[in-house]
């Protein structure tokens, strides 16, 4: 049962994947991947981390996303970039993601299994509390740096904004 | 499995029609009461005439929400000039199923046992027993802030493909406004966690049901005082209402990102404005005053400070639960409704400095002093 919503939801994702690269048009790229991460949450949802799930929604979609489309909304309407054709380097750009896809379909073909029968054996115990136990024990570093990191990537974002509006 | 599956579905049956049917009658007890706080008569207009008779049934204006909604599905759906058809139409969905799917998680009962409870189909059910909830996670309460985060999207949606600037400005403020709001909200949450020690709204409510000191009830709303009024603030701000009704203020916005919108897509930004009243106060029922829970009572009976016990029939144990939470929801509701009949509308500036210079440093000092407490009494 829970194979036909995976099936499901891993297709609807591919989808809206490629929809947020084919959409020429802001808002809608931003919808589609705002569906996407909605499909990346259902997917979490029906492996058992229904942890990992709120927090894609709640993060990606109620904070990341809302402030995207924000600011899509206060862009220029007016601004039509987003009608010009794709680039000429569309179709070798599609040939080089398929053989990428295929490459890497052929390589973790070759992988021993064990990987994934340790994720499947977790199931649905994955509760909040042994989520906050297994953060707290072992991950609070990563995420702490990550937090760091991203502070020094506004800051750098910020100094080159800085740059260009002098020059 | 199947009765699983039957249990669920009268579940969601239930929550659906709580949702909608309070939610329509709010419609009328926010004209009701507006009418009896301004000593006006109100809405009496409405009736349904008895078949080949000349009589006129009025009950008090009770029919103005069929009015209502037949008038809204009846009406023209006229569709402006838009450069985005698509997300003109999205945006009323993407505004009310976050709040419709948001019932899902808040428990309006207790444990419920239909093989005891009705004894012919003892032999159908067994000894299965459910809690009364649609959905039941353990980390309901965060479920409840990611979905409802959601809902900000079809507000901006809506101000952005109307190709309107007053819908535009609204859905500017709106947006703002629900983000600003959110965090104290969080915060406020959090103190709440905290305190409870769980994420289940279901063990925040059995919780609740114990004493403090011995005889007071152990709500939420008098564990955390400060808390309540800190939620209520925000929640009434994520919704919209007087006096944070700044995204939608007829004075300098027409009617604010909802302008461009008629018939039925107006009616469900409309409908999911009084849903979430009702959302919002089955959650200040369920995280603060006692859930379905009466005071002192639990799932077998009462239990008084005295030491004196009740013992209940299961049977009543559900019939009180659920008549208890209707109840407390209706009573909430109605607070909420009276807080916008009494206060004048906050000015835009006056708006961010009280979410951000006000709520904010509240919300954080309570979180602060909460945390120190339970790491004290632990």
């Amino acid at each position: 049962m829970s194979g036909i919503f995976i099936a499901f939801f891993s297709a609807l994702a591919v989808v809206f994947a490629i929809m947020v690269i084919t959409m020429r048009q802001p808002m809608r790229a931003a919808l589609s991947l705002v569906a996407h991460m909605v499909c990346l949450a259902a997917l979490y949802a029906c492996l058992g981390a229904h942890v990992v799930a709120v927090f894609q929604v709640l993060i990606y979609v109620g904070a990341v996303m809302v402030f995207m489309v924000y600011t899509i909304m206060l862009l220029d309407d007016r601004d039509m970039s987003y009608q010009w054709v794709f680039s000429r380097l569309a179709l070798p750009a599609v040939v080089v993601a398929g053989l990428v896809a295929a490459a890497l379909w052929v390589l973790i073909g070759r992988l021993p299994v064990t990987a994934p029968a340790i994720a499947t054996a977790a199931g649905d115990s994955f509760t909040f509390s042994s989520f906050s136990v297994a953060f707290m024990q072992h991950y609070w570093f990563h995420f702490e740096l990550a937090t760091v990191l991203l502070l020094i990537g506004i800051i750098a974002a910020w100094a080159a904004v800085k740059e260009g509006s002098n020059g | 499995m199947i009765q699983d599956l039957l249990v669920y579905v009268v579940f969601m049956g239930y929550a659906i029609g709580v949702m909608l049917g309070i939610a329509t009658l709010f419609t009328w007890v926010e004209r009701k009461q507006s009418a009896i706080m301004a000593d006006r008569i109100g809405a009496n207009r409405a009736y349904i005439r008895i078949p080949f008779t000349n009589i006129k049934l009025v009950w008090m204006g009770l029919f103005h929400g069929i009015a209502d909604g037949a008038k809204m599905l009846l009406k023209e759906n006229f569709t402006p000039k838009t450069y985005d058809r698509f997300c003109f139409n999205l945006a009323p969905w993407l505004a009310a199923v976050p709040v419709l799917v948001v019932f899902a998680v808040i428990p309006f009962g207790g444990t419920i046992v239909p093989g005891d409870l009705i004894p012919a189909l003892h032999d159908f059910f067994g000894s299965r027993s459910y809690t009364m909830q649609v959905a039941n996670l353990d980390a309901g309460i965060l479920v409840i802030m990611a979905i409802s985060g959601i809902g900000i999207l079809g507000t901006m949606l809506a101000g952005w493909s109307s190709n309107n600037k007053f819908s535009l400005l609204g859905a500017a403020r709106a947006a703002s406004q629900m983000i600003s709001y959110e965090v104290s909200m969080g915060l406020a949450i959090i103190c709440l966690v905290v305190t409870y020690g769980t994420l289940d709204l279901n063990q925040m409510v059995q919780w609740q049901s114990g004493t403090l000191f011995g005889f007071l009830p152990a709500w939420g709303i008098i564990v955390q005082p400060l808390g309540f009024i800190l939620f209520l603030t925000a929640a009434i701000a994520e919704n919209k209402r007087v006096p944070f009704d700044l995204p939608e203020c007829e004075s300098e916005l027409v009617a604010g990102y909802f302008t461009e919108y008629s018939a039925m897509k107006m009616g469900l930004f409309m409908l999911s404005e009084f849903i979430e009243i009702v959302v919002v106060s089955a959650l200040l029922v369920t995280l603060f005053l006692g859930g379905y829970n009466l005071p002192y009572m639990n799932d077998t009976g009462f239990v008084f400070p005295g030491g004196s016990t009740l013992a209940m029939s299961h049977l009543a144990v559900v019939v009180t639960q659920v008549v208890t939470f209707l109840v407390k929801v209706v009573l909430v509701g109605c607070f909420q409704i009276q807080i916008r009949w009494s206060l004048p509308r906050f000015r835009y500036d006056q708006l961010m400095r009280f979410g951000w210079k006000f709520l904010l440093p509240f919300a954080a000092v309570n979180l602060v002093v909460t945390a120190c407490v339970r790491w004290l009494t632990l």
